[in-house]
C-alpha cells in the first residue's frame, strides 16, 4: 500500500508544480460550462425539453462537467507518453503492479479536481440562483455513483493509452476516445435526447455510467431497485474493464518494443 | 546455478517493410509486409555472483535488448532466463527487488520534482527502513556527491548531475545485481572517473555488475570479464586478458636507431613483418604478430643491421580488438 500512496502523493505534487497550467485548464473548462449553461438557458426558456426543465438541466450540466473533470488533471497524455517515449521500461523494473501504480497516479489528481468542482458548483449556485437538491437517499446513491466514476474513467483511459503499444501514436486514439466518451456518456447532451440509433449503443456501452448514471441518481430519475441496478452496472463495468485491461496489458508486453538505449 | 543464467535467449522483432516514398507508405497500408529481425539470437550467458561483466558490441548488436530481457522488460521469443532463481518476465515483481537498473539515456527520476522526492518514493517502493535509507543516502553521498543534488528539481540537473542522481536511484535499495546500460554516456572526463570509481567500489562490495558501454575505459577500469556480441550473437566471452590473447595478436615496436637506416633494409631481415619509417630517418616502427615472432627475435634482427638506441613496445589494446569487431573483421 505504501508505495502506491507514495505515487499518489507524487502525482498530486507534480500537478501542483504546474499551477499555472492547471489554472488555465480550469479556466478553459469553466468557460465551456458557462457556455453550455447559456445555450440551455436559451433553449429551455420555451419550456422543458426531454423531461428537463432549467433547474434540472443546470444540475445535469454541472454533473456532466464534473464527471468530465475527474481524471483530467492527471491527463491521458502522461500515461501515453510513458509508453511512447519508452519510460515504461524503467517502470517495469520496479516492484510495482503497473496498473495499480498508474491508478494511484490517476487518483493523485482528484484533490485538485474536487476543488475545481466545488468552485464551479458554488459559482453556479451563486450566479444562477440555487440548485436542485436531492433527498438523503438519492444524495447517498449519487455520492457512491460519483465516486465510482474515478476508477471507471481510469480504466477507460488506461485501456485507451495501451493502444500506443500498437499505434505508436496517441493523437488519433485520444481524439476518438474523447469524442466517444463525451457523446455516449451523456456529457454533450442527455442520452434521452439522442436519436434511437445513437441511444441504442449508448445503452450498452460503459460510458453512460460516467455521466448519465450519477445524473439520474441526483435528479431522482432512477430510484429504488432501478437506482441499485444502475450502481451495479457501474461496478460491473469497472471490474470488467479493470480485468480486461490486465489481459490487454499482458498482450501489450509481448508487443513492447523499446528502441535504443 | 549461476546468479544470471540465460539459455538460447532469443528476441525477434517485427519491422514493417515499406518501399521508399509516399507510394511505398500507401502500398504498405493495403499490403502490409513485415520483416523479422533477430535482435538477440540464441545467447547463452551465465554470470556468477560478484562478477563484473562488460557487454560490448557495435550499435544495434542487441546489447540493450539483452538487458531488457534479463530485467524482465521484454518477453523473450525463445529461450530461458533465470535471475536469482526467478524468471524475470513472469516473476517481474520478485525479480525487480533483486535488481537495480540504469538506462543511461533515460531517467527514472520524477522530472518535475526535486531529486529527494524521487528517492523517497523509491524508499517506499522497496520498503526500506528509515535507518537503512539514511545510511544508504550517506554512502551514496560520499561517492556521488548526492547532497547538493537532493533539493534540485530533476529537470534542472546537468547531464552529469542527472546521471549521478540516477545512479543513486538505481542503487538505493542495495540490489544484488546491477545492470547499467551506458552509464557514462555523454559525461565529461571528471564525472566519468567518479562514476567508474563508484562502480569499482560497488564491485568490491560484492555487487554483481553487468554494463553495456561504448567507452572502452569503462571496461578496463571496472570489468574483469568481457562478452562481445554482434548481430545478436555472442562472439567472445571470457576474461579481458584472454580476449587480448585471442584477438589482439599485433604488437608494435618503436625503435630509435643509432644512425639513419632505410626501412627496406630492415624489412629484408624481417620477412612477414611490417617495417615503416618513422618521423625522422633514425626512427622506425615494426609491427609484428606476437604468435609468429617474439620481441627478442625482432630486436636481434634489427641489431644485425644497426645499433638501437631506445625502444618502446605498444601492448595490444582492447580498443584494437573491439574496433575490429565493430568493423566486422573478427571471425565468428
Amino acid at each position: 500500500m505504501r508505495p502506491y500512496l507514495g505515487l499518489l502523493r507524487m502525482s498530486t505534487r507534480r500537478i501542483l508544480t504546474y499551477r499555472l497550467n492547471s489554472l488555465i485548464l480550469w479556466i478553459g473548462g469553466a468557460t465551456f460550462l458557462a457556455g453550455s449553461l447559456a445555450v440551455w438557458h436559451a433553449l429551455l426558456s420555451q419550456g422543458e425539453i426531454g423531461g428537463y426543465d432549467w433547474d434540472q438541466m443546470k444540475a445535469y450540466l454541472l454533473i456532466g462537467w464534473a464527471s468530465g473533470a475527474i481524471g483530467s488533471a492527471y491527463g491521458d497524455w502522461w500515461m501515453a507518453d510513458r509508453i511512447l517515449d519508452g519510460h515504461v521500461a524503467t517502470d517495469l523494473t520496479k516492484p510495482l503492479d503497473y496498473q495499480w501504480a498508474r491508478f494511484s497516479e490517476h487518483m493523485g489528481g482528484l484533490a485538485t479536481e474536487f476543488i475545481a468542482i466545488a468552485i464551479a458548483a458554488t459559482a453556479i449556485v451563486t450566479f444562477t440562483g440555487g440548485m436542485v437538491v436531492p433527498g438523503p437517499v438519492q444524495a447517498l446513491l449519487f455520492t457512491v455513483s460519483f465516486l465510482l466514476v474515478a476508477p471507471l474513467k481510469f480504466a477507460i483511459t488506461y485501456i485507451t493509452t495501451m493502444a500506443c503499444f500498437w499505434t505508436q501514436n496517441f493523437m488519433g486514439v485520444s481524439w476518438a476516445k474523447d469524442a466517444i466518451v463525451t457523446l455516449f456518456s451523456g456529457a454533450l447532451i442527455p442520452l434521452a435526447l439522442l436519436p434511437a440509433w445513437l441511444a441504442g449503443p449508448a445503452a450498452v456501452l460503459p460510458f453512460a455510467s460516467i455521466t448519465a448514471t450519477p445524473a439520474a441518481l441526483y435528479l431522482g430519475q432512477a430510484t429504488g431497485w432501478e437506482a441499485l441496478r444502475l450502481l451495479a452496472v457501474q461496478a460491473v463495468w469497472i471490474l470488467v474493464l479493470w480485468w480486461g485491461a490486465r489481459l490487454i496489458w499482458r498482450r501489450a508486453l509481448r508487443a513492447l518494443t523499446v528502441h535504443g538505449g | 546455478m549461476s546468479l544470471v543464467e540465460a539459455r538460447g535467449l532469443t528476441k525477434i522483432f517485427r519491422r514493417p517493410e515499406k518501399d521508399p516514398g509516399l507510394r511505398g507508405s500507401l502500398k504498405h497500408l493495403v499490403q502490409r509486409r513485415f520483416k523479422e529481425f533477430r535482435a538477440v539470437d540464441g545467447i547463452d550467458l551465465s554470470i556468477e555472483a560478484g562478477e563484473s561483466v562488460a557487454y560490448v558490441g557495435p550499435n544495434g548488436a542487441g546489447k540493450s535488448t539483452t538487458i531488457k530481457l534479463l530485467t524482465g522488460i521484454l518477453v523473450p521469443t525463445a529461450g530461458t532466463v533465470r535471475v536469482a532463481g526467478a524468471e524475470p518476465h513472469t516473476d517481474r515483481m520478485v525479480n525487480a527487488r533483486n535488481i537495480g537498473v540504469l538506462f543511461g539515456q533515460r531517467t527514472q527520476l520524477w522530472w518535475d520534482l526535486p531529486v529527494r522526492e524521487s528517492l523517497g518514493l523509491l524508499r517506499d517502493m522497496y520498503d526500506l527502513s528509515p535507518a537503512f535509507y539514511k545510511q544508504r543516502l550517506e554512502r551514496l553521498d560520499d561517492v556521488l556527491g548526492l547532497a547538493d543534488l537532493l533539493p534540485v528539481v530533476a529537470r534542472k540537473l546537468s547531464l552529469g548531475q542527472r546521471m549521478r542522481a540516477d545512479l543513486a536511484a538505481a542503487l538505493l535499495h542495495a540490489p544484488k545485481i546491477v545492470y547499467l546500460d551506458e552509464p557514462t554516456i555523454g559525461l565529461d572526463i571528471s564525472v566519468k572517473d567518479r562514476v567508474r570509481q563508484f562502480l569499482r567500489e560497488l564491485r568490491e562490495d560484492g555487487t554483481t555488475l553487468m554494463l553495456t558501454t561504448h567507452d572502452l575505459g569503462d571496461i578496463e577500469d571496472v570489468c574483469e570479464r568481457i562478452v562481445i556480441i554482434d548481430e545478436g550473437r555472442k562472439i567472445f566471452d571470457g576474461p579481458l586478458a584472454q580476449m587480448k590473447d585471442r584477438f589482439a595478436r599485433v604488437r608494435r615496436m618503436h625503435l630509435q636507431l643509432a644512425e639513419p637506416t632505410p626501412a627496406e633494409k630492415l624489412a629484408e631481415r624481417l620477412p612477414d613483418v611490417e617495417v615503416v619509417a618513422g618521423a625522422s630517418p633514425t626512427e622506425v616502427t615494426v609491427t609484428f604478430d606476437r604468435f609468429t615472432h617474439t620481441a627478442g627475435q625482432v630486436i636481434a634482427a634489427v641489431l644485425d643491421v644497426v645499433e638501437v638506441g631506445e625502444l618502446h613496445l605498444d601492448e595490444p589494446a582492447i580498443e584494437d580488438v573491439v574496433r575490429k569487431v565493430y568493423a566486422g573483421e573478427l571471425l565468428r
